[in-house]
Protein backbone atom coordinates (compact mmCIF):
# COMPACT_ATOMS: atom_id res chain seq x y z
CA UNK A 1 0.00 0.00 0.00
CA UNK A 2 1.22 3.43 -0.08
CA UNK A 3 1.59 5.93 2.24
CA UNK A 4 1.25 9.56 2.01
CA UNK A 5 2.07 12.51 4.26
CA UNK A 6 1.09 16.10 3.50
CA UNK A 7 4.07 17.90 5.05
CA UNK A 8 2.74 21.27 5.10
CA UNK A 9 0.11 19.96 7.48
CA UNK A 10 1.87 17.62 9.41
CA UNK A 11 3.05 19.70 13.05
CA UNK A 12 4.74 16.43 14.27
CA UNK A 13 2.53 15.50 16.95
CA UNK A 14 3.28 11.56 16.38
CA UNK A 15 -0.32 10.23 16.99
CA UNK A 16 0.55 7.96 14.03
CA UNK A 17 4.11 6.76 15.66
CA UNK A 18 2.09 5.57 18.16
CA UNK A 19 -0.67 3.44 16.31
CA UNK A 20 1.86 2.10 13.97
CA UNK A 21 5.53 2.14 15.19
CA UNK A 22 6.26 0.01 12.34
CA UNK A 23 5.74 2.75 9.80
CA UNK A 24 5.60 5.95 11.29
CA UNK A 25 7.91 7.63 13.60
CA UNK A 26 9.45 10.74 15.27
CA UNK A 27 13.20 11.08 14.81
CA UNK A 28 15.60 12.80 17.28
CA UNK A 29 15.40 16.12 15.91
CA UNK A 30 10.98 15.58 16.32
CA UNK A 31 10.14 15.33 13.34
CA UNK A 32 8.31 12.61 11.17
CA UNK A 33 10.06 10.37 9.00
CA UNK A 34 7.60 7.32 7.16
CA UNK A 35 7.45 4.07 5.05
CA UNK A 36 6.14 5.16 1.71
CA UNK A 37 5.28 1.73 0.98
CA UNK A 38 4.46 -0.84 4.01
CA UNK A 39 3.24 -3.90 3.67
CA UNK A 40 -0.08 -4.73 2.82
CA UNK A 41 -0.19 -6.70 6.38
CA UNK A 42 0.20 -3.55 8.65
CA UNK A 43 -3.04 -2.04 6.26
CA UNK A 44 -5.00 -2.20 9.85
CA UNK A 45 -2.28 -0.05 11.99
CA UNK A 46 -1.50 2.17 8.94
CA UNK A 47 -5.48 3.20 9.29
CA UNK A 48 -5.67 3.92 12.31
CA UNK A 49 -2.80 6.15 11.90
CA UNK A 50 -4.32 8.54 9.27
CA UNK A 51 -7.87 8.27 11.55
CA UNK A 52 -6.30 9.41 14.28
CA UNK A 53 -4.14 12.34 13.03
CA UNK A 54 -5.03 15.52 14.77
CA UNK A 55 -4.42 17.16 11.18
CA UNK A 56 -5.72 14.53 9.41
CA UNK A 57 -2.12 14.51 6.77
CA UNK A 58 -2.27 10.83 6.29
CA UNK A 59 -3.54 9.95 2.74
CA UNK A 60 -3.70 6.41 1.87
CA UNK A 61 -3.45 4.79 -1.89
CA UNK A 62 -3.55 1.10 -3.01
CA UNK B 1 18.27 30.89 33.92
CA UNK B 2 20.13 33.41 32.43
CA UNK B 3 19.62 33.91 28.30
CA UNK B 4 22.30 35.21 26.31
CA UNK B 5 22.95 39.06 25.63
CA UNK B 6 21.39 41.29 27.73
CA UNK B 7 17.93 40.87 27.97
CA UNK B 8 16.03 40.82 30.86
CA UNK B 9 13.60 38.24 31.50
CA UNK B 10 10.21 39.28 32.49
CA UNK B 11 8.74 38.07 35.93
CA UNK B 12 4.89 36.75 35.82
CA UNK B 13 3.35 36.66 39.25
CA UNK B 14 0.75 34.17 38.05
CA UNK B 15 -0.47 33.50 41.74
CA UNK B 16 -1.28 36.96 42.01
CA UNK B 17 -5.59 37.26 42.46
CA UNK B 18 -5.67 39.27 40.16
CA UNK B 19 -3.22 38.29 37.52
CA UNK B 20 -4.60 37.55 33.99
CA UNK B 21 -2.92 35.39 31.32
CA UNK B 22 -4.47 37.01 28.22
CA UNK B 23 -3.00 40.68 29.76
CA UNK B 24 -1.53 43.32 28.36
CA UNK B 25 1.55 42.30 30.69
CA UNK B 26 1.77 39.30 29.48
CA UNK B 27 1.32 39.79 25.87
CA UNK B 28 4.16 42.61 26.42
CA UNK B 29 6.13 40.21 28.25
CA UNK B 30 6.14 38.16 24.90
CA UNK B 31 7.30 40.89 22.88
CA UNK B 32 10.51 41.08 25.54
CA UNK B 33 11.68 37.40 25.51
CA UNK B 34 10.23 34.09 24.39
CA UNK B 35 9.57 32.88 27.99
CA UNK B 36 8.97 34.95 31.32
CA UNK B 37 9.76 33.25 34.89
CA UNK B 38 6.74 32.35 37.35
CA UNK B 39 6.51 30.77 40.89
CA UNK B 40 5.93 27.70 39.16
CA UNK B 41 9.24 27.68 36.93
CA UNK B 42 8.72 29.05 33.23
CA UNK B 43 5.86 30.28 31.23
CA UNK B 44 6.41 30.08 27.34
CA UNK B 45 4.73 32.84 25.29
CA UNK B 46 5.87 32.70 21.60
CA UNK B 47 4.33 30.34 18.96
CA UNK B 48 7.39 28.98 18.00
CA UNK B 49 8.56 28.10 21.27
CA UNK B 50 5.36 26.42 22.48
CA UNK B 51 5.14 24.43 19.10
CA UNK B 52 8.15 22.91 19.78
CA UNK B 53 7.85 22.70 23.48
CA UNK B 54 4.57 20.81 23.51
CA UNK B 55 6.19 18.14 21.37
CA UNK B 56 9.83 18.32 23.02
CA UNK B 57 11.14 14.36 23.71
CA UNK B 58 13.16 15.66 27.29
CA UNK B 59 9.94 16.90 28.62
CA UNK B 60 6.66 14.87 29.92
CA UNK B 61 3.46 15.89 30.62
CA UNK B 62 4.03 17.83 34.00
CA UNK B 63 0.80 17.68 35.85
CA UNK B 64 1.32 14.49 37.25
CA UNK B 65 2.70 15.28 40.49
CA UNK B 66 -0.29 17.91 41.50
CA UNK B 67 -2.18 15.61 44.28
CA UNK B 68 1.48 15.09 45.81
CA UNK B 69 1.98 18.52 45.95
CA UNK B 70 -0.82 19.27 47.73
CA UNK B 71 -0.52 16.51 50.24
CA UNK B 72 -2.49 13.87 48.14
CA UNK B 73 -0.27 10.95 47.62
CA UNK B 74 -2.80 7.80 48.32
CA UNK B 75 -6.57 6.55 48.71
CA UNK B 76 -8.74 6.60 45.61
CA UNK B 77 -8.10 10.19 44.14
CA UNK B 78 -4.76 9.53 44.40
CA UNK B 79 -5.05 6.22 42.72
CA UNK B 80 -7.32 7.45 39.64
CA UNK B 81 -5.28 10.10 38.69
CA UNK B 82 -2.58 8.50 38.59
CA UNK B 83 -4.16 5.88 36.00
CA UNK B 84 -5.15 9.00 33.50
CA UNK B 85 -3.82 8.56 30.18
CA UNK B 86 -2.39 12.11 30.48
CA UNK B 87 -0.64 10.95 33.35
CA UNK B 88 1.39 8.12 31.58
CA UNK B 89 4.63 7.83 29.67
CA UNK B 90 6.22 5.63 27.41
CA UNK B 91 5.36 2.63 26.26
CA UNK B 92 2.26 2.10 28.69
CA UNK B 93 0.76 5.71 27.50
CA UNK B 94 1.33 3.94 24.11
CA UNK B 95 -1.00 1.07 24.78
CA UNK B 96 -3.72 2.91 26.22
CA UNK B 97 -3.57 5.54 23.43
CA UNK B 98 -3.78 2.68 21.08
CA UNK B 99 -6.70 0.82 22.57
CA UNK B 100 -8.62 3.81 23.47
CA UNK B 101 -8.27 6.07 19.70
CA UNK B 102 -10.59 4.26 17.76
CA UNK B 103 -13.48 4.78 19.99
CA UNK B 104 -12.83 8.33 19.22
CA UNK B 105 -12.43 8.12 15.48
CA UNK B 106 -13.62 10.82 13.35
CA UNK B 107 -15.42 7.80 11.71
CA UNK B 108 -17.65 6.99 14.73
CA UNK B 109 -18.18 10.75 15.32
CA UNK B 110 -19.65 11.50 12.55
CA UNK B 111 -22.79 9.65 12.61
CA UNK B 112 -23.97 11.61 15.95
CA UNK B 113 -24.00 14.62 14.61
CA UNK B 114 -27.84 15.06 14.09
CA UNK B 115 -27.83 14.64 17.54
CA UNK B 116 -25.99 17.44 18.53
CA UNK B 117 -27.68 19.27 15.82
CA UNK B 118 -31.35 18.00 17.38
CA UNK B 119 -29.97 18.68 20.92
CA UNK B 120 -28.71 22.18 20.14
CA UNK B 121 -31.55 23.16 19.04
CA UNK B 122 -33.66 21.66 21.79
CA UNK B 123 -31.78 23.48 24.28
CA UNK B 124 -32.00 27.32 22.68
CA UNK B 125 -35.85 26.52 21.99
CA UNK B 126 -36.17 25.94 25.42
CA UNK B 127 -35.04 28.79 26.94
CA UNK B 128 -37.15 30.59 30.14
CA UNK B 129 -37.35 34.18 28.52
CA UNK B 130 -37.35 35.36 24.85
CA UNK B 131 -34.47 36.98 23.78
CA UNK B 132 -32.57 36.84 26.86
CA UNK B 133 -30.49 33.00 28.61
CA UNK B 134 -28.41 32.74 31.64
CA UNK B 135 -25.71 30.34 28.94
CA UNK B 136 -24.20 28.96 31.10
CA UNK B 137 -27.07 26.60 32.95
CA UNK B 138 -29.06 27.50 29.88
CA UNK B 139 -26.90 25.95 27.17
CA UNK B 140 -23.31 25.43 27.93
CA UNK B 141 -23.82 22.93 30.94
CA UNK B 142 -26.54 20.85 29.51
CA UNK B 143 -25.04 20.71 25.95
CA UNK B 144 -21.85 19.41 27.27
CA UNK B 145 -23.35 17.16 29.51
CA UNK B 146 -25.91 15.09 27.14
CA UNK B 147 -23.21 15.30 24.42
CA UNK B 148 -21.20 12.85 26.72
CA UNK B 149 -24.38 10.86 27.58
CA UNK B 150 -25.14 10.31 23.85
CA UNK B 151 -21.46 9.30 23.59
CA UNK B 152 -21.69 7.06 26.41
CA UNK B 153 -25.18 5.65 25.12
CA UNK B 154 -26.84 6.50 28.36
CA UNK B 155 -30.85 8.06 28.87
CA UNK B 156 -29.90 11.95 28.37
CA UNK B 157 -31.84 13.07 31.26
CA UNK B 158 -29.19 11.57 33.27
CA UNK B 159 -27.31 14.44 32.58
CA UNK B 160 -27.58 16.23 35.85
CA UNK B 161 -25.38 13.59 37.48
CA UNK B 162 -22.36 14.27 34.80
CA UNK B 163 -22.50 17.64 35.65
CA UNK B 164 -22.39 17.63 39.26
CA UNK B 165 -20.52 14.60 40.17
CA UNK B 166 -17.54 16.48 37.52
CA UNK B 167 -18.20 19.21 39.05
CA UNK B 168 -16.87 17.81 42.34
CA UNK B 169 -14.53 16.21 40.70
CA UNK B 170 -12.97 19.43 39.48
CA UNK B 171 -12.57 20.64 42.99
CA UNK B 172 -9.11 18.57 42.82
CA UNK B 173 -7.69 20.78 40.38
CA UNK B 174 -7.74 23.62 42.56
CA UNK B 175 -5.44 24.55 45.56
CA UNK B 176 -7.93 23.22 48.28
CA UNK B 177 -7.90 19.71 46.95
CA UNK B 178 -6.79 18.45 50.46
CA UNK B 179 -9.46 20.06 52.25
CA UNK B 180 -12.39 18.67 49.41
CA UNK B 181 -11.11 15.64 49.47
CA UNK B 182 -13.44 13.62 51.30
CA UNK B 183 -16.34 15.10 48.70
CA UNK B 184 -13.88 14.32 45.53
CA UNK B 185 -13.44 10.45 46.72
CA UNK B 186 -17.17 10.81 47.33
CA UNK B 187 -18.23 11.72 43.67
CA UNK B 188 -15.55 9.61 42.23
CA UNK B 189 -16.81 6.61 44.04
CA UNK B 190 -20.37 7.78 42.48
CA UNK B 191 -19.13 7.73 38.94
CA UNK B 192 -17.28 4.42 39.72
CA UNK B 193 -20.65 2.82 39.85
CA UNK B 194 -21.85 4.19 37.05
CA UNK B 195 -19.48 3.32 34.60
CA UNK B 196 -19.15 -0.52 36.12
CA UNK B 197 -22.61 -1.04 35.51
CA UNK B 198 -22.72 0.55 31.35
CA UNK B 199 -19.22 -1.83 31.26
CA UNK B 200 -21.02 -4.58 32.31
CA UNK B 201 -24.19 -4.08 30.22
CA UNK B 202 -22.12 -3.46 26.95
CA UNK B 203 -20.51 -6.94 27.75
CA UNK B 204 -23.31 -8.69 27.84
CA UNK B 205 -24.96 -6.51 25.26
CA UNK B 206 -22.74 -5.29 23.04
CA UNK B 207 -24.01 -2.30 20.80
CA UNK B 208 -22.82 -0.33 18.11
CA UNK B 209 -21.27 2.42 19.98
CA UNK B 210 -18.41 3.95 22.18
CA UNK B 211 -18.37 1.98 25.17
CA UNK B 212 -18.96 -0.98 23.35
CA UNK B 213 -15.77 -0.39 20.92
CA UNK B 214 -13.59 0.87 24.08
CA UNK B 215 -14.57 -2.68 25.94
CA UNK B 216 -13.83 -4.75 23.11
CA UNK B 217 -10.41 -2.39 22.20
CA UNK B 218 -7.67 -4.44 20.81
CA UNK B 219 -4.83 -3.65 18.09
CA UNK B 220 -1.88 -6.01 18.01
CA UNK B 221 -0.08 -7.81 20.96
CA UNK B 222 -1.71 -5.26 23.20
CA UNK B 223 -3.44 -6.33 26.56
CA UNK B 224 -6.75 -5.77 26.29
CA UNK B 225 -8.05 -2.93 28.83
CA UNK B 226 -8.90 -4.62 31.52
CA UNK B 227 -12.43 -3.60 33.68
CA UNK B 228 -9.92 -0.98 36.58
CA UNK B 229 -8.56 0.65 32.78
CA UNK B 230 -11.83 0.78 31.34
CA UNK B 231 -13.82 2.29 34.28
CA UNK B 232 -10.42 4.78 35.14
CA UNK B 233 -10.89 6.06 31.19
CA UNK B 234 -14.47 6.60 30.98
CA UNK B 235 -14.82 8.73 34.75
CA UNK B 236 -11.36 10.74 32.91
CA UNK B 237 -13.60 11.24 30.04
CA UNK B 238 -16.82 12.48 31.66
CA UNK B 239 -14.73 14.48 33.36
CA UNK B 240 -12.39 15.77 31.13
CA UNK B 241 -15.14 16.10 28.13
CA UNK B 242 -17.59 18.10 30.55
CA UNK B 243 -16.00 20.88 31.69
CA UNK B 244 -14.07 21.67 28.67
CA UNK B 245 -16.94 22.32 26.29
CA UNK B 246 -19.12 23.90 28.69
CA UNK B 247 -16.00 26.72 29.12
CA UNK B 248 -14.90 26.57 25.66
CA UNK B 249 -18.75 27.66 24.60
CA UNK B 250 -18.82 30.21 27.37
CA UNK B 251 -15.44 31.48 25.76
CA UNK B 252 -16.84 31.43 22.26
CA UNK B 253 -20.18 33.60 22.88
CA UNK B 254 -17.73 36.46 24.55
CA UNK B 255 -15.61 36.44 21.42
CA UNK B 256 -18.25 36.85 19.38
CA UNK B 257 -19.93 39.17 21.30
CA UNK B 258 -17.12 41.63 20.68
CA UNK B 259 -17.19 40.33 17.14
CA UNK B 260 -20.99 41.09 16.14
CA UNK B 261 -19.91 40.76 12.66
CA UNK B 262 -18.25 37.30 12.88
CA UNK B 263 -21.72 36.20 14.46
CA UNK B 264 -23.91 37.43 11.96
CA UNK B 265 -21.36 36.00 9.16
CA UNK B 266 -22.20 32.54 11.08
CA UNK B 267 -25.63 32.64 10.79
CA UNK B 268 -25.44 33.69 7.49
CA UNK B 269 -22.68 30.76 6.60
CA UNK B 270 -23.38 27.59 9.00
CA UNK B 271 -20.42 25.87 7.00
CA UNK B 272 -17.76 28.33 8.53
CA UNK B 273 -18.54 26.48 12.18
CA UNK B 274 -15.71 24.51 11.96
CA UNK B 275 -13.40 27.50 11.55
CA UNK B 276 -15.21 29.41 13.96
CA UNK B 277 -14.06 26.71 16.61
CA UNK B 278 -10.50 26.92 15.56
CA UNK B 279 -10.43 30.66 15.89
CA UNK B 280 -12.23 30.86 18.98
CA UNK B 281 -10.03 28.28 20.11
CA UNK B 282 -6.87 30.56 19.70
CA UNK B 283 -8.28 33.77 20.60
CA UNK B 284 -9.68 32.85 23.87
CA UNK B 285 -8.90 28.84 24.50
CA UNK B 286 -10.08 27.39 28.04
CA UNK B 287 -6.94 25.57 28.44
CA UNK B 288 -4.91 28.78 28.78
CA UNK B 289 -2.22 26.79 29.38
CA UNK B 290 -0.50 23.30 28.97
CA UNK B 291 1.63 22.18 31.43
CA UNK B 292 5.18 20.02 30.85
CA UNK B 293 8.03 18.65 33.54
CA UNK B 294 11.19 18.87 32.32
CA UNK B 295 12.73 15.00 32.13
CA UNK B 296 16.59 16.04 31.83
CA UNK B 297 18.69 18.86 31.84
CA UNK B 298 19.13 20.29 28.65
CA UNK B 299 19.61 23.79 27.35
CA UNK B 300 16.71 25.07 25.04
CA UNK B 301 17.54 28.33 22.65
CA UNK B 302 20.24 29.16 25.49
CA UNK B 303 18.45 28.47 28.98
CA UNK B 304 19.72 25.77 30.86
CA UNK B 305 16.39 24.00 31.84
CA UNK B 306 17.13 21.51 34.68
CA UNK B 307 15.16 18.24 35.26
CA UNK B 308 12.00 18.60 37.68
CA UNK B 309 11.40 22.59 35.99
CA UNK B 310 7.76 23.06 35.57
CA UNK B 311 7.23 24.59 31.69
CA UNK B 312 3.64 26.50 31.15
CA UNK B 313 2.92 26.37 27.75
CA UNK B 314 0.74 29.73 27.52
CA UNK B 315 -1.63 28.75 24.70
CA UNK B 316 -3.72 32.12 23.99
CA UNK B 317 -0.14 33.86 24.23
CA UNK B 318 0.90 31.40 21.51
CA UNK B 319 -2.27 32.22 19.63
CA UNK B 320 -2.10 35.61 18.85
CA UNK B 321 1.80 35.92 18.90
CA UNK B 322 2.51 38.68 15.94
CA UNK B 323 5.10 36.82 15.13
CA UNK B 324 2.78 34.65 13.40
CA UNK B 325 -0.94 35.70 12.90
CA UNK B 326 -2.66 39.28 11.79
CA UNK B 327 -4.36 40.62 14.72
CA UNK B 328 -8.21 40.61 14.74
CA UNK B 329 -10.45 37.67 14.92
CA UNK B 330 -11.66 36.50 11.66
CA UNK B 331 -13.32 32.96 10.71
CA UNK B 332 -12.79 33.11 7.50
CA UNK B 333 -9.31 33.45 7.44
CA UNK B 334 -6.67 30.68 6.82
CA UNK B 335 -4.89 30.30 10.04
CA UNK B 336 -1.93 28.38 11.20
CA UNK B 337 -2.72 25.66 13.82
CA UNK B 338 -3.80 26.64 17.22
CA UNK B 339 -2.50 24.53 20.34
CA UNK B 340 -5.49 24.31 22.32
CA UNK B 341 -5.95 20.51 22.45
CA UNK B 342 -2.26 20.43 23.50
CA UNK B 343 -0.02 18.52 21.54
CA UNK B 344 2.29 16.24 20.81
CA UNK B 345 1.99 12.45 21.90
CA UNK B 346 -0.62 13.69 25.44
CA UNK B 347 -2.67 15.60 21.95
CA UNK B 348 -6.51 15.86 23.35
CA UNK B 349 -8.00 12.78 22.80
CA UNK B 350 -11.38 13.54 22.65
CA UNK B 351 -10.79 16.71 20.03
CA UNK B 352 -13.07 15.26 17.45
CA UNK B 353 -15.66 14.97 19.41
CA UNK B 354 -15.34 18.62 20.97
CA UNK B 355 -14.70 20.04 17.17
CA UNK B 356 -17.68 18.49 15.89
CA UNK B 357 -20.54 19.33 18.94
CA UNK B 358 -18.74 22.80 18.84
CA UNK B 359 -19.11 23.04 15.21
CA UNK B 360 -22.30 21.98 15.16
CA UNK B 361 -23.77 23.96 17.64
CA UNK B 362 -22.51 27.44 16.86
CA UNK B 363 -23.74 28.30 13.63
CA UNK B 364 -26.99 27.43 15.22
CA UNK B 365 -26.59 29.19 18.18
CA UNK B 366 -25.82 32.10 15.70
CA UNK B 367 -29.02 31.84 13.88
CA UNK B 368 -31.45 31.97 16.67
CA UNK B 369 -29.41 34.64 18.82
CA UNK B 370 -28.85 37.72 17.06
CA UNK B 371 -27.58 40.71 18.02
CA UNK B 372 -25.31 39.47 20.99
CA UNK B 373 -25.00 41.39 24.22
CA UNK B 374 -23.54 40.29 27.23
CA UNK B 375 -25.13 41.14 30.67
CA UNK B 376 -24.20 42.44 33.71
CA UNK B 377 -23.82 39.15 36.27
CA UNK B 378 -21.28 36.67 34.64
CA UNK B 379 -18.69 35.51 36.74
CA UNK B 380 -16.01 33.61 36.01
CA UNK B 381 -13.02 31.30 36.71
CA UNK B 382 -9.68 32.83 37.25
CA UNK B 383 -7.82 33.52 33.87
CA UNK B 384 -5.56 30.37 34.52
CA UNK B 385 -5.26 27.31 34.22
CA UNK B 386 -8.49 26.47 32.82
CA UNK B 387 -10.65 29.43 32.61
CA UNK B 388 -14.29 30.05 31.25
CA UNK B 389 -17.66 31.79 32.54
CA UNK B 390 -19.13 30.22 35.66
CA UNK B 391 -22.36 32.59 34.23
CA UNK B 392 -22.96 34.20 31.32
CA UNK B 393 -26.13 36.23 30.96
CA UNK B 394 -26.82 37.41 27.64
CA UNK B 395 -29.78 39.69 25.60
CA UNK B 396 -30.64 38.84 22.17
CA UNK B 397 -33.00 39.61 19.12
CA UNK B 398 -34.46 35.96 18.28
CA UNK B 399 -33.45 34.24 15.03
CA UNK B 400 -35.67 31.46 13.50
Amino acid sequence: MKVTVDMTLCEDHGQCAIAAPEVFRINDDGHLEYEGEPSDELEEYVEEAADVCPVQAILLGA
Amino acid sequence: MQAPGSTTIPALDVNAPDFSITSPEVHAAREESWYATTPYGIAVLRYEQVSRLLKHPKLRQGSVSWPAHHGVTEGPFAEWFASWILNKEGDEHHRLRRLMNPAFSPKLIGGLVPRFQALATELIDNFEQPGQCEFVSEFAEPYAARVIAIMLGIPEEEWPIIARESVTIGLALGVTIREDLPEIEAALKNLYAYCDDLIADRRANPREDFVTALVNAAHGDDARLSDTELRDAMVLLIFGGFDTTRNQLGLAMQTFAQNPDQWALLAEQPELGRAAVEEVMRVNPTVRWVTREVLEDFEYEGVELKAGTTLHLYTESAGTDPRVFEGGFDIAAERKPHYGFGGGAHHCLGHFVARSDMSEALPLLARKMRDLQLLPGSEWLPDSGNTGPMRLPIAFTPGN
